[in-house]
């Protein structure tokens, strides 16, 4: 065992050899740049392969701890373990993204995955027993399993009940029940909860790139995930610039999204598009159903709808005012964001990034840097 | 012509597509006149040339808002409710011009499948279900639409049946009517355990089962049709039969029985397009969301109505006889899974 890796002042007392661990993942990386894995689209699998980099392994411990390199030492990090994982049943990559940041700490990791779900995370990890070597083999083959169980079953409490760390996603009613069961007094619960997102816009700093920008990310989960705009604000606009990025939009949806949404998606979009309409929405379809973009004043009640993106005029002003109080993040594409930046971190906003980053996911999350709290300080007299 | 006319003589033959038509287009202009709501949905609307012309409310969209529609000579009644797998029932505003086209449409039809005679008539429901204030299930609506062939209609609970209440029933006729929605028939009836004295009464009855909802609950339990039809037909007498048919509670009023060559069939006074999921443009021949259009709606638009069940219309006669356009029901749009953070 080489000597522990120290970031921020802060020895990391991790069971396993950091340099050979992120060697490990890039080999592994190697492999799945060459085919997606059942269940996984293109898109998240890309995310996951930029993920499991070096480099950004390496970010999540200087993020969260501090910057790597010598220096005195203030102290030590023990990891906590056991880790127990809840996820629902439509939770996204995320999941797996997740169980890539706890299996850095080296500790034991224990998901339990929703009953009904797309497993992607028993798929990763079947991946990754299949293809890792070494000690993340080992680790992903012996100190990591998943589950499939429903909320009712007696397995919830066992995991609770032995976990140093509890990770709950879900709703805010899921979440609490997870942390009602009866656990270590000294363990830690990090929430992931309900959340949503907006993005703010400029009609001046809308390019091309940027409306093409703006499609993707929404399209990859509508607006299901928790990053995702559940509307998009046009500054200083107006209802007129509204409906021309709407039809910008749509009119380029074909060229970016270039793979039919799921038939029931179609149609859910077709019964959509009628109640929003029926509810004073301006509406338009993006061919072949794959999407809504409808037009409102900035106080019209949301729109209803999975892939239904709505575009509002507002002024900063009035936008701020009308921030959810479960806000996370703010994607922004506007000519010159310090000022918005400076603004928005006095609200309640949890992440404030351009529009391609608003799913990109980090050691700090929901406001929590949670993977600092996977590690214990250990009091070391030297 | 009028919406009467067009319900009078033999439900399945040839239709008049432009009277249909005629009152297709003068009914969405009632509708537009009458409901801000589908007015919003389509204001560009100025006539229809043929059915695939006609605008559609999506079938969802009755799970989500109450449509309504005001004007003159309509008194707005209860509210009919479906049934739900999904956990949010639709709601259609019931409304009494509406009712008594669809009573004399349900009639007719089930009239030229199982004979206009009287007999009592068997529900697999209970009676309290009548008993909602304001609001009727679309599945007591299915089992009262066999009303006008009742002599006597005998509420015989569901699970389990009061198998007393179908002997008396059976007493009173040589033949019967039984109704219920398709799953239960099977799970209380014919894969149950009957009473002896039942199974001895019902040997000796003629019996019409008549059942409607879908076969979706008995796909997970591998139920087949000709195996769930034997069953029943084991319960009872010589010369019994089995009908099925589909309805939704979104166009009550007109129902699409199943004929003996596999073939729904669409009465005169309604009409089926099938249309692209992802493109909505009609398609031929070719499978797709049924829309399901019909004249007898007034209080509220559900005269045109995009399901969001699988069909193909089939060209020509149909060889169980029976004239008009027919079409297969092809079943449910897959489910696709929503994938997110888990917190919609």
């Amino acid at each position: 065992m080489s000597e522990m890796p120290v970031f921020g002042g802060s020895a990391l007392a991790l069971a396993y050899d950091l340099e050979a661990r992120l060697s490990e993942w890039e080999a592994v990386r190697v492999k799945m740049a060459r085919a997606v894995a059942d269940g996984f689209t293109r898109d998240e699998w890309a995310y996951l392969v930029q993920f499991v980099s070096r480099a950004n392994l390496l970010a999540a411990f200087e993020q969260s701890i501090g910057p790597r390199g010598p220096g005195p030492i203030a102290t030590t990090l023990r990891p906590r373990s056991p880790i127990a994982v809840w996820l629902p049943n439509n939770v996204s990559a995320l999941g797996p993204l997740v169980l890539v940041l706890a299996s850095m700490t080296g500790g034991v990791i224990r998901v339990k995955s929703g009953s009904q779900s797309a497993n992607l995370c028993r798929v990763f990890v079947d991946y990754l027993r299949a293809n890792a070597s070494g000690g993340l083999h080992d680790q992903m083959q012996h100190r990591v399993s998943v589950e499939q169980f429903d909320r009712h079953d007696p397995r919830n409490a066992a995991m609770a009940a032995a976990a140093e760390v509890r990770i709950a996603f879900g709703s805010d009613d899921a979440i609490q029940a997870i942390h009602a069961l009866p656990h270590p007094p000294d363990s830690v619960g990090i929430s992931f909860g309900d959340h949503q997102s907006e993005a703010w816009l400029e009609a001046g700093a809308l390019d091309d790139n940027a409306i093409a920008t703006m499609i993707k990310v929404f399209a990859i989960y509508g607006r299901a995930g928790c990053t995702s705009p559940r509307r998009a604000v046009l500054l200083d606009g107006t209802l007129a610039q509204c409906r021309t990025v709407a039809a910008r939009l749509i009119a380029a949806w074909p060229s970016i999204v270039r793979q039919d949404v799921p038939m029931h998606y179609a149609s859910l979009n077709v019964m959509h598009q009628q109640l929003n309409a029926s509810h004073g929405w301006e509406v338009a379809m993006a061919p072949r159903s794959a999407a809504l973009v409808g037009v409102a004043a900035a106080e019209h009640p949301a729109m209803s709808g999975l892939l239904s993106l709505a575009i509002v005029p507002a002024t900063i002003e009035r936008a701020m005012a009308l921030l959810p109080a479960n806000i996370q993040t703010i994607g922004y594409c506007v000519a010159d964001p310090r000022a918005l930046v400076a603004r928005l971190a006095q609200t309640a906003v949890k992440r404030v990034v351009p529009i391609a980053q608003m799913h990109h996911f980090g050691p700090v999350w929901d406001g929590v840097n949670f993977f600092r709290q996977m590690f214990a300080p250990v009091d070391v007299s030297r | 012509m009028s919406v009467d006319s067009l319900l009078q003589g033999a439900p399945f033959g040839d239709r008049d597509d432009a009277e249909l038509l005629d009152e297709l287009n003068a009914l969405t202009r009632w509708h537009l006149d009458g409901c801000p709501g589908y007015r919003a949905v389509w204001p560009q609307f100025d006539g229809a040339r043929s059915f695939d012309e006609l605008p559609y409310l999506h079938v969802g969209t009755f799970k989500h808002r109450d449509w309504r529609t005001a004007g003159p000579g309509l008194t707005h009644q209860r509210t009919l409710t479906s049934s739900s797998t999904t956990g949010i029932a639709s709601r259609v505003v019931l409304d009494a011009k509406s009712g008594a086209l669809q009573s004399a449409s349900t009639a007719s039809i089930l009239r030229a499948m199982i004979g206009g005679e009287q007999r009592p008539l068997v529900i697999l429901d209970h009676a309290t279900a009548l008993r909602q204030r304001g609001e009727v299930s679309a599945r007591v609506t299915a089992a009262l639409a066999l009303q006008p062939l009742a002599s006597s209609i005998h509420f015989v609970g569901g699970e389990p049946i009061d198998w007393q209440q179908v002997v008396a029933a059976c007493r009173a006729s040589e033949r019967v009517i039984v109704y219920g929605i398709t799953w239960l028939l099977w799970t209380a009836w014919g894969a149950a355990d009957l009473p002896n004295e039942v199974r001895a009464m019902l040997s000796t009855r003629q019996v019409q089962f008549v059942h409607s909802g879908g076969w979706k609950r008995l796909e997970r339990l591998e139920v087949g049709r000709e195996q769930f039809d034997q069953a029943l037909l084991a319960t009872a007498g010589p010369g019994s039969s089995v009908l099925d048919f589909y309805g939704l509670a979104e166009q009550v009023g007109v129902i699409y029985p199943l004929c003996g060559a596999g073939f729904r069939h669409v009465p005169r006074w309604a009409a089926v397009v099938v249309r692209d999921p992802w493109t909505q443009q009609p398609l031929l021949r070719q499978p797709g969301m049924l829309q399901l259009l019909n004249p007898l709606a007034w209080g509220a638009p559900y005269h045109s109505v995009l399901t969001e069940d699988l069909g193909r219309v089939v060209d020509g006669p149909c060889p169980c006889g029976f004239g008009g356009q027919r079409f297969e029901l092809l079943g449910r749009l897959p489910r696709a899974e929503v994938r997110g953070c888990g917190n919609v």
